[in-house]
């Protein structure tokens, strides 16, 4: 019998640690092991061990439901059981510290590099890759659809000179190795996209009323955006994108229109 | 420090707004088009305090119109670990914007050394942890500058170490502190199937008039047990359990919480409406027969529906 003299703080670590831990931790008292029926009472219909069970069981059940309601498009990838057994190590690993769920999955991507199966041999398998970029993009796209921003300035038209563009309030970009954006706007648009193959790739992601705007890229148009996200001016980016990207200054003109009228129908920029 | 007695004084005073919803994001579109004839709204305050983008976009409009109450699950008043100021600030800061009828947590714990299990867990019951708990119970209320309202948890164990009933130790934390209370008069009856209590006493035995708000909900019977699971309509004996706290309360505040399988939002208020059949004991309410024992896996305090739902054009 090990419980009786339990503090409040001893209590709430054995119990914390019981349900927190896939492997429950033992305690002991002066060499004797606490047991579940030291510290919880049975009851008409169920024994101690069940009592508590139903809070283990429950506890990784519903962080597993968070995670896969965060990273919905990872669990497609993987598939329900491969997803549910990262998600349950990744939960041993770094249990929830925050008042909030919303950051549940901050670390998952980086847990995933930690872990990728094949970290040991020289060979690298490529589909961990693609599994890392898509947690990460799913991540930040549950950030980006939360974080604050004045959304006041008009949005740009076609008529908006070049000096007075600027990038909208919430606009990022994101380089990855595998066409990440495109699985992504495939899966929700339940199309059932197949893995894909490497492929270098580029996108936007914007919020207007409230809602995400995804748009793959190509490498130029990542790069002049970068620059102006970098503060330049829509003229100092055409510049470097001829110092940068050997392109001619005649053809970053005759592209020039039809990128501003596509960037400004995807609203990409307003108007100052 | 504030007296108790004026918080205990301000808990009397708080108004009755009827009967209302969980403010759920799945509605949100809905709620704004069609300015619903809903009492009032209880919003789960750690979606909207971090929140910079639609969710809070969408609290504003509805803060306008409706009156809303704050519900928190984060606050850990029964834990051991300190009181977690950051949260504590965001919390006064999105009360100062939303100007809610009164703010409400629950009576538990939520994790120690800095975990959160995001789960609602049991607290001992003996004179130390009631001292423990209603210390910290007048540090919220100061910092906040208000009484808060505890929630008593569906409970799925009790520990040896109790040695106080839970509705006396609810008594005990409004007479020390003055805070209020709101009965979840499902949680009542799912804690007393699970831990051998009767849930009519348990409700006779509360201070009623400390009481400002009642919640009910369905649950999930799974045979020796109960999950108080949120996900469908209230059974015959929880809407019993209602008609008699709403004849002791006097009537209060009263709040249908659907969680998981959230229906759409007719289904809901049609479900809430039904409040008005048990008011009395003669009561013509239609009660829904439980459906037996269900084995399928049921979770308690379902909580996914906290993690937003990305919308993409
Ligand atoms: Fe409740």
């Amino acid at each position: 019998m090990g419980g009786d003299d339990f503090s409040l703080v001893e209590l709430q670590n054995w119990m914390q640690g019981m349900l927190v831990k896939y492997v429950p931790v033992t305690n002991s008292r002066g060499g004797e092991a606490v047991t579940v029926e030291d510290l919880v009472n049975s009851s008409k219909r169920l024994n101690a061990i069940r009592h508590l069970d139903i809070y283990r069981h429950s506890y990784i059940a519903r962080l597993r439901a968070c995670m896969q309601n965060q990273f919905s498009a990872l669990t497609y990838a993987l598939g329900a059981d491969l997803f549910e057994a990262f998600a349950d190590q990744f939960l041993d690993t770094y249990p929830s510290e925050s008042y909030t769920l919303n950051t549940l999955g901050e670390k998952f991507a980086t847990f995933l590099e930690e872990t990728r199966p094949d970290k040991e041999l020289n060979e690298k398998e490529t589909w961990p890759d693609f599994m890392i970029e898509l947690a990460g993009f799913e991540y930040a796209l549950s950030v980006i659809f939360d974080e604050p921003a004045e959304e006041h300035r008009p949005i740009a038209t076609e008529e908006t000179p070049d000096g007075n563009l600027r990038l909208a309030p919430v606009f990022h970009l994101f380089k990855h190795q595998y066409p990440v954006c495109k699985y992504y706007l495939d899966f929700s648009q339940q199309q059932e996209p197949e893995l894909p193959f490497p492929e270098e790739s580029y996108c936007v992601v914007t919020r207007r009323n409230y809602k995400l705007g995804l748009f793959t890229i190509r490498a130029a148009q990542y790069y002049f955006l970068l620059r102006m996200q970098q503060g330049k001016s829509v003229e100092l980016a055409k510049q470097d994108l001829i110092s940068g990207f050997k392109f001619k200054a005649d053809d970053v003109d005759a592209i020039w229109p039809q990128w501003k009228k596509n960037f400004i129908t995807s609203g990409f920029f307003d108007a100052v | 420090m504030k007296d108790k007695e004026a918080y205990s004084n301000a808990v009397k005073c708080l108004p009755n707004p009827g009967l209302g919803l969980g403010l759920r994001s799945k509605h949100f579109n809905y709620i704004i088009e069609h300015e619903p004839a809903v009492d009032w709204f209880e919003v789960i305050s750690e979606n909207f305090m971090d929140s910079g983008g639609r969710p809070r976009h969408v609290l504003r409009q509805v803060a306008e119109k409706y009156p809303v109450v704050m519900h928190g699950v984060s606050l850990s008043i029964g834990s051991t670990d300190p009181l977690n100021l950051e949260y504590l600030s965001k919390l006064k800061m999105l009360a100062a914007e939303v100007k809610p009828l009164w703010i409400s947590d629950h009576l538990c714990w939520t994790g120690v050394n800095s975990l959160n299990t995001h789960d609602l867990l049991p607290v001992v019951l003996n004179e130390e942890s009631l001292k423990h708990i209603c210390s910290r119970i007048n540090q919220v209320q100061d910092f906040l500058e208000r009484p808060v309202v505890f929630e008593n948890p569906s409970t799925y164990l009790t520990f040896k170490q109790s040695t106080i009933a839970e509705w006396d130790f609810l008594r005990y934390m409004t007479e020390e502190t003055g805070c209020g209370l709101l009965l979840d008069v499902n949680n009542v009856y799912v804690s007393g199937f699970n831990n051998d209590f009767d849930p009519v006493h348990y409700i006779n035995q509360l201070p009623h008039d400390s009481i400002v708000q009642m919640h009910i909900a369905g649950h999930q019977h799974c045979g020796d047990y109960i999950i108080d699971t949120h996900d469908r309509k209230v059974v015959n004996d929880v809407w019993k359990l209602f008609t008699l706290a709403w004849q002791l309360t006097g009537s209060v505040a009263t709040l249908l919480e659907w969680d998981s399988n959230i229906p759409e939002f007719e289904e809901y208020h049609a479900e809430l409406l039904k409040a008005k059949q048990f008011m009395s004991s003669i009561g013509s309410g239609e009660y829904i027969t439980e459906h037996g024992e269900q084995f399928e896996a049921a979770v308690s305090n379902p909580v996914d529906f906290l993690v937003n739902n990305v919308l993409i054009n």
